[in-house]
């Protein structure tokens, strides 16, 4: 019988940072298209499938001439782009998250010879995680401890079940483990949101809080934890009955777990919010033991932290202007630079600002000359003067990823690049080696 | 007082990084040799005769005053590590102004922006207009920030002002923030500083304090629920010795830290 | 019809992932990321029916997307809009120092546009690019 199609099994998904290691993709053999993916949630199965040649999938370099993207050979797009980076005054490098991490360092290299600034979607994102972490510490462990011994799980502005698909099913809620044979029968989960999302209606308990009020909520919960009698009747929209019982439900936990998303990340307070459930995590070690995690969106941007950190000593809004690498989240992040109009051109890679960052940011960042290194026909790639197609790491490239427990993954070729669309990596190096040449190294 | 008049000369369409401003730096050396200081533009390195013209003589530090104008709101880190001397901004200044300073006096005729003061060690830095976030606060990853010195500001100041603030008893440190109305974190990490606000004060004012005196001659939009009620006061006394007169409701915080707590916030009755 | 005092929340839902990995240009992006959803009571006060484009104002701009009911609520008071170029024009750009802007927690109130039209992710941002 003659194979028609080859199969590629265990396979790590390139799209959340849950960045799940079962796939199995199968190929066809003559058209080197995807034609089915197994064990993957609708967001990775649809990147699996979007990866085939379309008409939003770039082929060729591009650069923007009289208002058109015009196809161009490597060498030209590549000269183009050099040329941009050199001249620019105060370039920024942006973006990261969806590469594999050799790509994330030649970034750091390129950053570096350029003296440019140098940030990745932590920045718009879990950044104030990060903040946090550096203030008051982290109590951490993998997603395998929580899969067997977790038995009181709670998600703090964060709903798994659209952005994270299969975390429940794998890890969190939905499966057996070690110590928690009965599966969900053995677990109690717990969602604090706003909105009555589709996680907390399958929840044991669902709290209702008022938007943009989880510090307050949190400092209850802590005080309460310590023995105080509070003023208050109640905090944040939550009864003071409802945050006793809560407390006592966490003291008897066995192995309790709080992953956290962008209802705390992205409301105002920002990193004061995780600072202080970190805090809670922390005290709560004092009865049982506690960890957190931070539900990373992005399958690779726990990677760029890591890389930048290795080589930099700072996970994300660098300056390397002074021939050093410095670091100040709000002086030197993307959008605080697009917002004050400091940055004169921007490289961005594997991430899509156009659509994610807001409106007045992304206004200034179009006054300036844009390169972007992207597969994908996007509100960035859209507007940029110079468009460098890539392969799609995790799809048509091998590399390393880091999930959100900041397990490394490796990621796998699962078929060829359409086109002439080269790696990431590559992309960076040969960028490189044209900045060297016309900074005359 | 023997002054060093700068007026900037350019227009900036990027920050100026300008740390060499400082009396230290000045102090002693003639204005040509003023002029060869580095300062630091987008990526090149330059000099304050490139952006400034400077007038004027210096003698020793404690008499070295640097008077600065025009438009200088995007220039940052002016004052940095000073020691002793003065500094006078007749303008808007930009980020980092006075950060880690020591001794001697700045004073901004305008706004200054975010990071006012950070890492003040002594010394003192006047602002007539509003500051940004993070005055007197610690930069990042530091868990001490303002050590001791007073900042000033007539106006508002923006998020977690005075983080991680720390006194010490022992050296007669009382790091001290006097400001017009504060926007939320007020304090927050506080270790023992004192910071007195005459109007309002956003949310979260005392966060996690450990131990230190906030008043608060306006209102808080919110108090945090881990503060607690101890009674009425008719004045409060400040640890580095200045009584604030007036009736206040006394609340011990922030109860997250410990059960029992020294951390004090006075709230106008 | 309009409705003041919203509260409005922006971020991911699955189809949005779904469509932004199928084509940020496409008609399902804009089906899936240009909307906004309500609580169904607050809806009714609106008086229109679902899918009706909706003009949502916050201090930061406005934008024209197709309303639609939540599966998500109750939540009287909070509107939700998927994360994207739509939720982008209305987005708080200041982080505060920190770094990261508040992209939840606007206030907002919402008109009724019954011939409004809502446009595609490219043409949207491409409004953002001066000539």
């Amino acid at each position: 019988m003659v194979e028609k199609v080859r199969t590629v099994k265990d396979v790590c998904c390139p799209f959340c940072g849950t960045l799940c290691d079962d796939l199995e993709i199968d190929v066809d053999i003559k058209t080197d298209l995807v034609v089915e993916v197994r064990n993957g949630c609708q967001i990775g199965t649809k990147k699996y499938f979007s990866s085939n040649p379309s008409d939003h999938r770039y082929n060729k370099p591009l650069i923007k001439e009289n208002g058109e993207h015009k196809e161009v050979s490597w060498d030209e797009a590549l000269d183009k782009a050099a040329d941009i980076l050199v001249n620019a005054q105060r370039p920024l490098l942006y973006g990261f998250s969806s590469t594999e991490c050799e790509a994330q360092s030649k970034g750091v290299i390129l950053a570096e010879m350029l003296n440019a600034l140098l940030d990745n979607t932590a920045s718009v994102c879990h950044g104030p995680s990060l903040l946090a972490i550096q203030d008051v510490g982290a109590s951490l462990a993998t997603l395998g401890e929580i899969k067997n011994r977790a038995d009181t799980i709670i998600f703090w502005g964060s709903n798994p079940v659209h952005a994270h698909p299969r975390h429940l099913s794998r890890y969190s809620d939905f499966i057996r483990g070690y110590f928690r044979t009965d599966g969900r029968n053995d677990r109690y989960i717990i969602v604090v949101d706003p909105r009555n999302t589709h996680t907390a209606q399958i929840a044991d308990k669902y709290i209702q809080i008022n938007p943009s009020e989880d510090y307050e909520l949190i400092q209850a919960i802590r005080a309460v934890l310590r023995g105080s009698e509070l003023d208050v009747k109640e905090v944040s929209g939550v009864s003071i009955d409802d945050i006793k019982e809560l407390v006592e439900k966490l003291k008897s936990s066995n192995f309790g777990v709080v992953f956290f998303g962008m209802g705390l990340t992205q409301t105002l307070a920002h990193h004061r919010n995780i600072d202080t459930a970190i805090r809670l995590v922390t005290e709560l070690n004092d009865y049982t033991k506690f960890i957190l995690i931070p539900m990373r969106g992005h399958y690779n941007v726990a990677g760029a932290n890591q890389v930048f950190t290795w080589n930099t000593g700072y996970a994300y809004s660098i300056d390397f202007s002074r021939g050093y690498p410095r670091y100040n989240p709000g002086e030197f992040s993307s959008v605080d630079l697009l917002m004050r109009d400091e940055v004169d051109a921007a490289l961005i890679v594997a991430s899509d600002p156009g659509s994610n960052f807001p409106a007045a940011a992304v206004k200034n960042l179009f006054k300036h000359p844009l390169i972007a290194i992207e597969p994908h026909k996007t509100p960035t790639s859209a507007f940029a003067d110079v468009v460098l197609p890539a392969a799609i790491a995790g799809i048509e490239c091998e590399g390393t990823a880091y999930r959100m427990d900041i397990v490394p993954l490796r990621l796998r070729k699962v078929k060829d690049a359409p086109g002439e669309c080269l790696s990431d990596k590559e992309i960076l190096e040969r960028l490189i080696e044209k900045v060297k040449e016309k900074l005359g190294e | 007082m023997a002054e060093i008049k700068l007026k900037i000369k350019k227009k900036l369409d990027f920050p100026l990084e300008a740390d060499s401003i400082t009396p230290d730096n000045f102090a002693g050396k003639t204005v040509a040799g003023i002029k060869k200081l580095p300062l630091y533009y987008a990526t090149k390195q330059v000099t304050i005769g490139d952006f400034f013209d400077v007038t004027g003589k210096s003698t020793d530090l404690a008499d070295t005053k640097i008077i600065i104008d025009g438009d200088v709101s995007n220039v940052k880190r002016i004052g940095e590590n000073m020691t002793g001397g003065e500094i006078v901004i007749n303008s808007a200044v930009g980020m980092h102004v006075g950060n880690h300073m020591s001794g001697g006096k700045i004073t901004v005729n305008g706004n200054a922006d975010d990071w006012a003061g950070a890492m003040l060690q002594g010394g003192e830095l006047e602002i007539t207009g509003d500051a940004g976030h993070y005055v007197g606060s610690a930069y990042r990853g530091y868990w001490q920030g303002m050590k001791n010195g007073t900042i000033k500001v007539k106006g508002k100041v923006g998020v977690e002002s005075m983080l991680w603030a720390k006194s010490s008893k022992p050296s007669n440190m009382w790091p001290t923030l006097y400001c017009g109305s504060a926007n939320a974190f007020l304090g927050i990490h506080n270790h023992g500083g004192t910071i007195v606000v005459e109007g309002d004060v956003d949310r979260c004012a005392g966060a996690d304090q450990a131990w230190g005196s906030i008043v608060i001659k306006g209102k808080v939009s919110r108090l945090l629920p881990s503060y607690k009620k101890v009674g009425e006061v008719k004045e409060v006394q400040l640890p580095n010795g200045e009584v604030i007169k007036g009736k206040f409701i006394e609340y011990s915080g922030d109860h997250t830290i410990t059960k029992e707590t020294k951390g004090r916030l006075y709230l106008a009755a | 019809m309009s409705l003041n005092n919203l509260i409005l929340l922006t971020g991911r839902t699955i189809s949005q992932g779904v469509a932004l990995e199928g084509g940020k240009a496409s008609r399902e992006n804009v089906r899936a990321a240009g909307i906004c959803t309500f609580d169904a009571d607050d809806f009714k006060k609106l008086d229109c029916l679902v899918g009706t484009p909706v003009k949502v104002i916050t201090d930061y701009g406005e934008v024209v997307v197709y309303s639609t009911i939540t599966e998500e609520g109750p939540h009287p008071g909070i509107i939700f809009i998927p994360m994207g170029p739509w939720a982008n024009q209305l987005v708080n750009p200041s982080s505060q120092a920190c770094g990261t802007p508040q992209y939840k927690g606007m206030k907002s109130k919402v008109e009724v546009v019954k011939n409004g039209k809502v446009l595609g992710a490219i043409e949207l941002i491409g409004r953002l690019k001066e000539a």
